[in-house]
């Protein structure tokens, strides 16, 4: 076997495999009939919620070839006349018609000096469709090819539609795995399929015994042999997190999560010390968009945890997967009837939902002790019976 | 229509004479009224003191029958993103007023909850819509509101409610209600709410359903068994140098009772006079309490700041040099 990555082999090829993006499905069809009404159409959304998947499973449906060039390709204005012009003005030999895709537009940067113009002049001149996809169309750069295009987002997929799809290849490789354990990687991937599929993979089926996923598995080592480092050797290990993808905020949880596993007194205390410093430069990097305050936040998240300890250590720890992002969301799914009782209460008294939260347990009390003030708030039955409980 | 059974509501003062405390900005707010012109107001200070209520006051003053067709309630903390704000600001204000008055009125309750780039983006939609919209924004704390939007409004600030404030919209409810409630339980309630005029009334009404016959004994019974943040468990678990329950806990806190940090800080703060510890070691907690919840409030994330407060109790646990 060649390559047996998930993402690729569980791609959809037909529409109906395709999860979640019923309204981008229809909108795209619409387009291609509609054509030439509007001669591009821009698929927008953030990473893997299905934007390259949906026009390939398009073309297979409507049996329409598919002309592609992706970011690889140089896309300035020489290459895009030599290769683009003439395949859109050329019939298909075999098929019924054509697709011109150009994948991830945002890609066409500074450097393809006179892309974007080019693709306009193109797209007025084009005999057939063409899609393009990209991530941020919002860009100052794609101002004048907007209103030539038809518009269509791919929203970010739901929790309880990734963990659909992750069962479903679970079950296709006959892999039991826990419930729990898939919504933390869909959690993890925040709307983004191919990286819980990814996930997946690297994750859950690493403890199978099958060479292809030594790549992948060492990419898991990864994290826990950063753990190692920081918390076992004393050094300053600034450039420790270079070796993972992870970014900082997300390396943060598992350090914040395996402190209390690897250090005890003196050392704890300083460690979380450091971790509340590296934190506090992480607030002010989103309040003020100040990125060059990464730099603190990586050394007291470095350097300061590893430090945190009088000599390097040789135990044994074993670390844990970030915790507390499960529990919030599984947590919001206990006390969703909370929530909605409490946001009807608070539009009712003017006050702030959660407001009321805080507050619920009075509030639970004045609601039980009269059938007209559930009448008043137009609780559900449901509703309740949470209250009675 | 029917009325309305929460007591809050029932009860909230409907026009300026009936404001409880507050009697200078009730004056000046009047005077506004009175002139059928509002500048972009700002009203500050803790929950439960009148913001909400006078705002009302103000619409219904105002826009007399045609209030509600020309008035906008918006929750800075409810509603997601500026973006949403942004459009509902946008399609309310883009719409004439109706009657004399030649605007509307939106109120921004907590807007202190808005992030500093969705409140550079409130600016320019206050600037934009000035003449058709007036802005009525409410929020706890000030500070936390960019300065342009600040020298935009015309600010108030809230005081606390006083006792006999208090005491006085109870003993009205109460006669109304028909409950007889003892002196020392006037005073019990009061010392519950902690000037918030709402939960006072929200603990009347809930001690009310249990008895209408109601003694300091009964409030404190209620007041008990809904005070949800419960420390002592979290700060004994710590002490005892068990930081993995110790942060179990209080999660398991914060998530049920759906308890911020701030709130958790506050209740830490006054533990840690009841702890058997060393007095100055107290007053290097306190010290390290007090920084988290400046950071907290600053912006920082509650739980990792929360930790590393826990990981200081671990410390004096062991007495250890904190």
């Amino acid at each position: 076997m060649i390559k047996s990555n998930f993402a690729e082999k569980y791609r959809p090829s037909l529409l109906q495999e395709i999860v979640g993006q019923e309204q981008a499905i229809q909108d795209a069809q619409k387009f291609i009939k509609e054509f030439p009404k509007k001669k591009g159409l821009i698929l927008h959304g953030q990473s893997g919620t299905g934007k390259t998947t949906l026009v390939h499973a398009i073309s297979k449906e409507l049996n329409l070839d598919i002309f592609e060039l992706n970011s690889s390709d140089l896309r300035n204005r020489l290459k895009l006349e030599e290769i683009l012009k003439p395949a859109s003005e050329q019939h298909s030999l075999f098929k019924s018609g054509k697709i011109l895709l150009m994948d991830e537009v945002d890609g066409v940067t500074g450097t393809d000096i006179g892309g974007v113009p080019e693709l306009i002049r193109i797209l007025e001149k084009t005999a057939h469709p063409i899609i393009m996809t990209g991530n941020d169309i919002w860009d100052s750069k794609f101002s004048e090819l907007r209103p030539k295009c038809k518009l269509v987002e791919m929203k970010p997929l739901s929790v309880d539609n990734i963990v659909k799809v992750l069962q479903s290849i679970l079950k296709k490789e006959n892999i039991n795995e826990n419930i729990h354990y898939l919504k933390q990687i869909a959690i993890k991937s925040q709307g983004d399929l191919r990286a819980a599929v990814n996930d997946l993979q690297t994750y859950v089926l690493s403890d199978q015994t099958n060479v292809n996923f030594l790549e992948e598995r060492s990419k898991q080592d990864t994290i826990f042999n950063i753990l190692k480092k920081l918390f076992q050797e004393r050094s300053d290990h600034l450039n420790l997190f270079d070796t993972t993808k992870m970014s900082l905020d997300e390396i943060l949880l598992w350090i914040e999560e395996n402190i209390p596993r690897e250090y005890k007194g003196k050392a704890l205390a300083k460690a979380y010390l450091a971790l509340a410093k590296a934190d506090i430069f992480r607030g002010r990097i989103y309040r003020q968009q100040f990125w060059r305050f990464l730099v603190y936040q990586n050394i007291f998240q470095s350097a300061g945890i590893s430090y945190a300890k009088d000599k390097p250590k040789a135990t044994f720890t074993k670390y844990e997967r970030p915790q507390r992002i499960l529990k919030i969301w599984l947590n919001n799914r206990i006390t969703a009837k909370k929530k909605t009782i409490s946001q009807k209460y608070a539009r009712y008294v003017h006050c702030s939902t959660s407001r009321a939260m805080q507050d619920f347990q009075i509030i639970k009390k004045i609601i039980a002790s009269k059938p007209e003030i559930a009448n008043n708030l137009n609780l559900s039955d449901e509703e309740m019976d949470f209250i009675r409980k | 229509m029917s009325q309305s059974e929460i007591w809050t509501e029932k009860y909230r003062p409907s026009v300026f004479d009936m404001m409880v405390g507050q009697q200078e900005i009730v004056k000046r707010a009047n005077a506004l009224v009175q002139a059928m012109n509002i500048p972009h107001i700002m009203f500050a200070g803790p929950s439960g003191t009148g913001k909400s209520t006078l705002a009302l006051i103000i619409v219904k003053e105002l826009f007399k029958d045609k209030w509600k067709e020309n008035y906008l309630e918006l929750n800075a903390s409810d509603e997601r993103g500026i973006d949403v704000v942004r459009q509902k600001v946008k399609d309310f204000a883009r719409t004439k007023s109706i009657g004399v008055v030649p605007f509307k009125v939106i109120f921004l309750d907590e807007a202190d909850a808005l992030t500093q780039e969705a409140q550079q983006a409130l600016r320019r939609t206050m600037e934009n819509y000035t003449n058709t919209c007036r802005f009525i924004m409410s929020c706890n704390y000030s500070s936390k509101i960019i300065d342009p939007i600040q020298s935009r409004c015309v600010v108030f600030r809230f005081k606390l409610l006083e006792k006999k404030d208090i005491i006085e919209v109870i003993k009205r409810i109460s006669e109304k209600e028909k409950i007889k409630i003892t002196e020392e339980a006037l005073e019990t309630l009061y010392e519950m709410s902690e000037g918030d005029c709402r939960r006072a009334i929200n603990l009347l009404q809930a001690t009310a359903s249990i008895a209408l016959d109601i003694n300091a004994e009964i409030v404190k019974m209620i007041a008990s068994s809904t005070k949800p943040t419960n420390v002592k468990i979290v700060l004994d678990y710590a002490l005892a140098g068990d930081f993995l329950n110790a942060r179990e806990k209080l999660l398991e806190i914060m998530l049920k009772d759906s308890v911020g940090g701030t709130d958790i800080i506050k209740a830490i703060q006054k533990e840690i006079w009841t702890l058997q510890i060393e007095p100055q070691t107290k007053v290097k907690l306190t010290e390290k309490t007090g920084e988290a919840e400046f950071r907290i409030v600053e912006g920082s994330d509650e739980f990792v700041q929360l930790q590393a407060l826990l990981a200081s109790f671990v410390l004096a646990g062991s007495k250890e040099e904190i």
